[in-house]
Parts: structure tokens; sequence; C-alpha cells
């Protein structure tokens, strides 16, 4: 088998789906990349078992033939070749690759193509067509919010519910929670599924940053998205996602309306003087005023800060993780946020006031206590 | 309290007066939980194995313990310890370490205070109790076990090194077979011995336990008596009737455990983060595995996986085991307190 390619061509469709290779992996095989040339389209496949990635390009070659490549000894000498094409060629006998650039010969050992293993195919999925850019700005308002606890493992991945109206988005660790739902993306039916954090990150890292057409295809244990030359398959989280609904809390009679950038910044700097383990802070609402405070009894560190705010309802306290308001924060865009609260036990709205056409963004956090609510 | 158990059945039930009475199972695989003064003479000892405790004293009578009870001459000690002073941290059912420095009736004697409560003891629940009564926690245990049953000891300030001086280490509250076994190796027989070491010397030896040895063979304890002891654990085990050799056998066996601490975190809405699956085969070697999860386990689901996986991972065992135990440990209260972040309500 033998095929020339574009060095930075090759080294850019390989970089995309690099992620997907774990450095130890369960099986060594999974350190390859798998070369398939059929004619002039070379296709490329990584995988981890629980997430394959595939990518195709185009080549002069005219064979048929597959290898499995080390993919950091190959991607490791693409990064420091210029711009060329460069030949491979593949011995299917003894899996020995040899690349030929104007700078000289590399010899790799490859492994057989046959070890890799099978990609799942669709069977009888349910289709969802997406923008790329679309399902980016739902990946990227969630993922931060899902768990790293493994014995949660529903938790650990992207609740994802379309139906024929909208769809949903759902994170959680079991302390904060978002919803982002958008009326851009619908399904003939209704289907709903928990999707990996590793998968949606890399979904994420290798999307374009011009706005494509984007395939989606679900399936009871696996989701299929393709965009560009990219195919990627992920393994679905099989387990029952927590009912969010009814952790959304409805009568919320406080609210305060605040510009997002100021308290993010007064947070940042409150949270330093909060307590190390906690990092809880205190919120005191009083008409249109705010206080943020914090303190470390270990070690005798205070601050407090004043911010100006629209507030309704009765004066109140409750206190939060920083952490959690800081990242909750830091994720919206929208130039003001209001907070909806009922009482210091029970979880915070955080809602952006200005929101885009086809968007609903809701946060959910709950508190920390307090030693003056008992 | 004296004998404790033996003796509220011995209250209880006249007929067992004056007789070497052990509560326990009596059958092959039982143990000794308590035994009374009678049985004493011959030997037996709570803990030990029942088959062992009838070879030592064949008229031993096996009585079956009732726990209902014991729990309600507990409480009703304890009534009388809340008379004198709110300081009393439970060391089990029937002991209990009291702090009364300053204490509710004004009582300037900490002697003449043991008396009335060991009188009142016995008015009230006809049983006798031993007193301890010394300047830290250490020398109280001490002097309380020095003149049992029905006794009273005083190790005054000035007497305590002497008195520590003077103890075989195993007897000291704190120091169990295995390191009384260590010390002996080390030469360390008595309090004076352990007393000539050098701190670094026992820490080097026995870790951190190795300062506390230090200090209490100075008779030296600042521990306070603290009232509201934090359960540290919680567990269930069982000896089986019979040995058991399969993987199902085993977890049939553990499911009544996982139940009866499933129940007790429900009851207490106290949850543990770390589970701890005990193993005692049939040639008694022990072997404990443990797992911890990142947040308190609420699933039962969970917690019955992380028990099973437990168990699983020791297989193939070398032999037929006798013993199965399941704990939870690093509890935590879900009541809410000062600092906690509240989990969402799923």
């Amino acid at each position: 088998m033998k095929f020339v390619v574009s060095s930075s061509v090759l080294l850019k469709q390989l970089s995309a789906i690099n992620g997907v290779v774990s450095t130890n992996p369960i099986v060594p095989i999974l350190e390859n990349f798998l070369f398939r040339l059929e004619g002039n389209i070379l296709t490329v496949t990584a995988s981890d078992l629980q997430t394959v990635m595939i990518t195709e390009i185009e080549v002069e070659g005219g064979d048929k033939g597959a290898i499995a490549v080390p993919a950091k000894l190959l991607l490791d000498t693409l990064r420091g070749l210029p711009e060329q094409p460069i030949t491979f060629n593949v011995d299917e006998e003894t899996f020995g690759t040899e690349i030929v650039s104007d700078n000289g010969r590399y010899k790799l050992s490859g492994e057989n193509p046959i070890d890799f293993p099978k990609t799942p195919t669709v069977n009888r999925g349910q289709a969802v067509d997406f923008s790329s850019a679309s399902l980016g700005t739902a990946i990227a308002n969630t993922i931060f919010a899902t768990s790293t606890d493994d014995l949660r493992p529903a938790m650990t991945g992207v609740f994802v519910q379309i139906g024929t109206e909208n769809a949903t988005f759902v994170a959680t660790d079991g302390h904060r929670l978002v919803r982002y739902r958008r009326t851009d993306i619908q399904s003939s039916a209704d289907t709903s599924m928990i999707i990996q954090r590793k998968a949606l990150n890399l979904l994420k890292s290798c999307l374009p940053s011009d706005d494509v057409p984007l395939k989606a295809e679900f399936t009871a244990s696996n989701a299929f998205f393709s965009f560009n030359n990219i195919r990627m398959i992920c393994r679905l989280i099989d387990e029952r996602f927590p009912d969010y609904e009814n952790a959304i809390p409805t009568n919320n009679p406080n609210t305060l309306t605040i510009n997002r950038m100021e308290m993010l910044n007064s947070l940042k700097r409150i949270s330093i003087y909060s307590n190390r383990t906690t990092h809880q802070v205190r919120l005191k609402m009083t008409l249109n005023d705010l206080s943020i405070s914090a303190e470390d009894l270990d070690y005798s560190n205070e601050a407090n800060e004043k911010l100006m705010c629209e507030y309704n309802g009765d004066p109140m306290e409750i206190g939060f993780n920083a952490k959690f308001l800081i990242e909750i924060l830091s994720n919206l865009v929208s130039k003001n946020v209001t907070f909806e609260l009922s009482a210091p036990n029970r979880a915070g709205l955080i809602i952006p006031v200005e929101q885009e056409e086809n968007e609903d963004i809701l946060m959910l956090v709950m508190p920390v206590m307090l030693n003056t609510y008992a | 309290m004296d004998a404790f158990f033996a003796s509220v059945e011995q209250r209880d039930f006249p007929e067992l007066r004056g007789k070497p009475v052990a509560v326990g199972g009596s059958g092959e695989r039982g143990v000794v939980a308590a035994a009374s003064y009678e049985a004493r003479t011959f030997g037996v000892r709570s803990a030990m194995s029942s088959r062992i405790a009838k070879q030592k004293c064949p008229q031993l009578i096996f009585t079956k313990p009732r726990f209902e009870v014991y729990k309600q001459v507990s409480s009703q000690i304890r009534n009388i310890f809340a008379e004198y002073t709110p300081l009393i941290e439970p060391l089990s059912l029937d002991e209990a370490y009291l702090d009364v420095t300053e204490n509710i009736p004004g009582i300037v004697s900490a002697t003449k205070l043991a008396l009335e409560i060991k009188q009142k003891i016995r008015e009230q629940t006809n049983l006798t109790a031993s007193a301890g009564v010394s300047y830290n926690k250490f020398l109280a245990k001490l002097a309380s076990d020095y003149r049992k049953p029905d006794g009273i000891f005083v190790i005054k300030p000035e007497e305590g090194a002497a008195f520590v001086a003077q103890l075989p280490v195993e007897k000291f509250h704190g120091v169990g077979r295995v390191t009384a076994l260590r010390m002996h190796e080390l030469g360390i027989r008595t309090g004076l011995d352990l007393r000539q070491q050098t701190e670094a010397f026992l820490r080097q030896h026995f870790g951190k336990a190795g300062g506390h040895y230090f200090r209490i063979a100075q008779a030296q304890d600042d521990r306070p008596v603290e009232p509201d002891r934090i359960r540290k654990s919680v567990g269930s085990e069982n000896t089986f009737i019979a040995d058991l050799d399969t993987l199902a056998e085993m977890q049939a066996g553990l499911l009544p455990l996982i139940d009866d601490l499933w129940r007790w975190c429900h009851r207490t809405s106290v949850y543990g983060r770390t589970v701890t699956v005990k193993i005692k085969l049939n040639d008694f070697q022990i072997m404990t595995r443990s797992r911890s999860a990142l947040l308190p386990i609420r699933n039962r689901a969970m917690f019955e996986q992380m028990v099973f996986e437990l168990l699983e991972e020791n297989f193939p065992l070398a032999k037929p085991v006798r013993l199965l135990g399941v704990s939870l440990s690093n509890l935590e209260d879900s009541q809410p307190y000062e600092g906690k972040q509240l989990a969402l309500p799923f």
C-alpha cells in the first residue's frame, strides 16, 4: 500500500481526532491510528473503546489496504516537518511503514489492522440535525457542571433530551445544575440520552470555528455525529438521569438583578478570604443593596464588599460556595443576571437577563449553610 | 457497671443468682458477651468462644442477651449521671466518663459524689457499679477497674505516677493483647518500664499511639471529657452457623447486614462515605477491605454493589468463611451544620 499526502493536511486531520487516543489504553493497539486506504480516500480511525473518531482525507493513492500506525510517533514526526507532500510506503506483510519526505526517510513499525476494534454501526437510529455552533454552545454551557464522581455515573455526562419543539441539555454534580434549552434543535420523535463528558469535550474541541451543518443519530447505546469529514461515535451512559425538573424550585419570591461582571469580579476578590475548604461566601440582600462577605476563622481573614443591585423581596442572607458562583457567572455571557431565591436552605436560580432568541438558560446552585440559619 | 449483662440477668431471674452465668450464644460458634463473677472464677471471660468457656466451666449457664433491657438500664444510669453533670462521655452501654469539676449539686468531693451515684444506681436499678475517681480520664478508668465489683478507688494527684509505675502494661486502657506483646518483646512490662522510654522510641515502635503511651506512662492525660463524642463508624457482622463456601452464600449472608446498616442510616439520617467488608476465614485469619466514595452513599443499590465488589475482589478465598461483617465510616450527618454544602434533592 502506498499513498502521497500533504504533511500539513494530514497533521490537521490527525490532530482533530487525536484527543481520543489515550496514552495508556486498555488494549495496546489503541495507541495507534487505523489507516484504511480505498482509492484516493484515506480513512483514519482513533478509538478508546468508548469513543471512536474517524476522519477522511483525500490522498494520491489508488491502492486498497490498511495499517495501524503508532499515533504519537507519527504526530511528532508530522509536527516537525515543513509543509510538503510525503509518501507512505506500507508493507502489509510485516506492517512496516516508511515515510519519505524531502528531508529523509522514517521507518515506523505498525501493527496488524485486524486487531483494531470494530467501529459500531448505526442501526435504525433517531436522526437529528444540528448546526455545529448551536451544539458547541450547548456543550460549553453545560459541561462544566458535570460530576467527576464515577460512583454516580449518570451525572458524569450531559443529559440530552430532544423533542419535537426543542432540545434540552442538563448537567449536574448534585450541588449545582444547568438546564440549557434551544428551540432550533428538534427531532421528529422524543429521544433522550446521557452523553459522556469526555466525548463531548472531544466533540467541542474539534468543531470548526465556522457554523457548519452537523448530523446526529442516536441509538439505544450509541450517539453518532458527523460534520465536514469527521465522524464520531460514542457510547452512551446507560443510567437513569436524576429527576432534575423536580429539583428546580418554582416559588422564589426574592429576586436580585445585578451586573454579571461586577458580581463576578467581587466574588473573585472576596473568595480569597473565604474558608479554604468550604469557599463559603455570604450574600446579604436588603433594598437595592447586596453585600458579599467571607471569613476564614482559621486565619482570621475576612472581607466584605457592597454592590448596587435591584432587589425585590424580604431582606435575607444566604451562603454559597464561591467557586460554584464564579464558575456559573463565568460561563454566562449576558450583561445582567437575575438570582431567584426563596430560603437560605433552598436552591438559588441564576438566569441571564438577556438571552438569545432561541435559547433558554437556567442555572441552579444549592446553598452552603450559614450559622445564622437553623 | 459490674458484669453488666450478666448482673441484669441475675437480677431478673433469681434462679441464676450465685451461679456461673454467661450471656451469649451457647452454640458451637457462640461467643461470651458477658460473664458473671461466679463464671469468672472459672476463667470465663467476655469475648471468649462459648466452646472454650464450657470447657473451663462445664456447669456454665448460657442466657440469650436481651439488649432492649440493657439499653433501658443504660438510660436509667445516664439519667442519674445527668443529675450531676452535663459532661458525660459514654464509653459503652454501662460505662461513662463524668467531668465533675463543676457539678450541678455543687459537691466539693468527687469521692463523695461517686458514692452518691453508686448509691442511686443501686436503689434505682438493683445493680452494683464501680467507680474510679481521679484527675484525668486515663487514671479514672484504671481506678474504676481496680476494686470491682461494687468498689470505689481514688487516685490522688500525688499518687498518679506511682500507681501507673507498678501496673503491668496490659492493664492500661488502650493497650490490647497485641500491643502488650510487642511491649513485652521490647522489655516493657510495667508502667515504670514504659516511663523510662523516650517519646521518640515509643513513636518509632507504635506510631502515633506511642505519643499517647508516653504521656500516660507519666500519668498525664489531657483529653477532655467529650459529651457528644461523634460516632465514627457503624457496623454489623455475623458469625455463620456453618462455614460459607460460595460467593452466592456469602452475598446472601451479607444482605441482612446491609439491611441493618441501611436501616440505621435511614433512622439517623447519617450516611457514610467509606464501606468496609470484613471476612474471617475458618482459620480465624481476618481480612478487611475498604473503599470510599466521594460523597456519602445515599443509594442502597450503590452500597450493596460496593459491598459485593469488595467481597468479590477477595476471591478465590483460601479457606471457607466463618464470619462476615460490613461497616460504614467517614460518616456525615445529613443534619445541616455551618459550612455544609447542601445537595440537590435527588
